[in-house]
């Protein structure tokens, strides 16, 4: 239990961070429509890599409820970040090139190179927000529109969250 | 049981991922009426395009059987057809009511018995159709073949019990007569034992004029009339400007062929026992 004191911390203010901060940053309504920074899909993608994937499911899930009681997405949130979960260990294997199944798979974030670990986020964060936005519009009418918003958003996330995901992949809290 | 089990097992996760997500999209779909419209639309159509390609699949494998219905009833008609087509030519009143009131099969000329084809060879010189009716089911000797959409596919040449042999039309022994259509200018029909789709016509009148297109029937005591046997692919008079020749492209498609209706004249006993009486007194003046 104390040693997933780090991730429970991470997952708290990160959750706070987006409801009170982020998704209430007044950025005016002519950028607000275009970028809408969301951070918290980093907390699914650093859970640790040697838990069990119905545990991944299982605290997703949770933290998907969660972010639907406060931020009124009534299933928004737990559609868009589930299959974030589910498909962790691909996007791992695809951007990183290592199995989660091999036998040492303690601190696999930890010890991949920058450049790999900054793909794995660009690219887990990329899809979230394509699945969150399609599922918000559930329409083509805009589809240009939309498309801007997803890379304009996952752009600013992905700045807002390198730091938090450098410091937390760092040796020291590991 | 166990395996089952084992499956359950390996995939559980994704089926709990699958359950989760179905029940979120449930609640993400009925949340506002905008999302309840666009994902129960998408949904609705989705599910008509999955019943749709379902029921095409299904209506697939019932094709054989509802196509044994049509060939079925196709023979009935037929027979029916032939009853009322007795009854208009045979202007007697008590033959009339004889018909009317007749059930009994003997009182029609042609009788239509459905069949389907056992096996069939194409590529030889003499080709042969197995059919699965035999004795039993009431087929003899010489009764005509066809398809249920009157063309003609050949004739009886043996019969088993449970099996009968047809000589199709391919077969380079096979005699036929034929005429033009919608004409009384009659021809003879052969095979030369080159294409399964072509049979060669020869003897055709020059009073006739024959036309690429034309349709030839049989012209045969074994089949009733109307019975195609194909279209004229060319024509030429022959070397001795007395008659016309010309290929045939058969109107049926042998390789293809399946349900067959098998014709009985009942009259043909009468009409070969005639034949064989004017032979027999011909020898014996001889």
């Amino acid at each position: 239990m104390i040693k997933h004191i780090p991730h429970i911390i991470l997952a708290m203010v990160l959750m706070l961070v987006q409801v009170f901060l982020l998704d209430n940053i007044d950025l005016g309504s002519s950028i607000s429509i275009w970028i809408r920074p969301m951070i918290f899909p980093i907390i699914v993608l650093l859970l640790p890599t040697e838990w069990n994937s119905i545990w991944v499911l299982i605290t997703t899930y949770i933290i998907a409820l969660l972010l639907d009681l406060m931020l009124g997405g009534s299933g928004l949130y737990v559609v868009t970040l589930l299959p974030l979960a589910i498909f962790r260990p691909a996007l791992i294997y695809m951007t990183t090139n290592r199995s989660v199944d091999s036998s040492d798979q303690s601190q696999l974030l930890a010890r991949i190179p920058l450049p790999q670990l900054m793909f794995y986020v660009a690219l887990s964060l990329l899809l979230y927000h394509s699945l969150f936005f399609i599922m918000e519009t559930l329409s083509w009418a805009y589809f240009f529109r939309t498309v801007a918003t997803i890379l304009l958003s996952t752009i600013s996330s992905l700045i807002i969250s390198w730091p938090i995901v450098r410091i937390f992949t760092s040796k020291l809290i590991f | 049981m166990h395996r089952l089990l084992e499956f359950i097992k390996r995939i559980y996760v994704v089926l709990l991922f699958l359950l989760l997500e179905g029940i979120a999209i449930w609640q993400y779909a009925t949340s506002t009426p905008y999302t309840e419209a666009k994902i129960l639309s998408r949904t609705t159509a989705m599910g008509g395009y999955f019943s749709t390609k379902i029921t095409n699949i299904d209506h697939f494998f019932s094709l054989s059987g509802e196509n044994n219905m049509l060939t079925r009833r196709i023979a009935e008609l037929e027979q029916t057809l032939e009853r009322e087509r007795e009854m208009l030519a045979d202007y007697s009143e008590d033959a009339w009511k004889r018909k009317m009131h007749s059930n009994n099969e003997e009182d029609l000329h042609y009788i239509y018995y459905p069949a389907r084809v056992a096996s069939m060879t194409i590529s030889r010189l003499r080709n042969y159709i197995i059919l699965d009716k035999g004795e039993r089911d009431g087929i003899k000797k010489n009764m005509g073949v066809i398809t249920p959409d009157k063309n003609l596919v050949g004739y009886i040449i043996s019969v088993s019990d449970r099996y009968s042999v047809a000589m199709p039309v391919i077969n380079t022994e096979f005699t036929m007569g034929g005429c033009l259509s919608m004409t009384n200018y009659t021809c003879s029909l052969r095979w030369n034992g080159n294409s399964p789709s072509h049979v060669d016509v020869i003897d055709i009148s020059t009073y006739s004029q024959p036309e690429e297109g034309m349709a030839i029937e049989a012209w045969s005591e074994r089949l009733p009339k109307g019975v195609v046997v194909g279209h004229i692919d060319k024509c030429e008079l022959n070397a001795a400007k007395t008659a016309y020749s010309a290929r045939l492209r058969l109107a049926v498609d042998m390789s293809a062929l399946d349900n067959v209706l098998i014709v009985e004249n009942t009259h043909y006993g009468e009409i070969e026992k005639l034949m064989d009486d004017i032979e027999k007194s011909e020898n014996t003046k001889q």
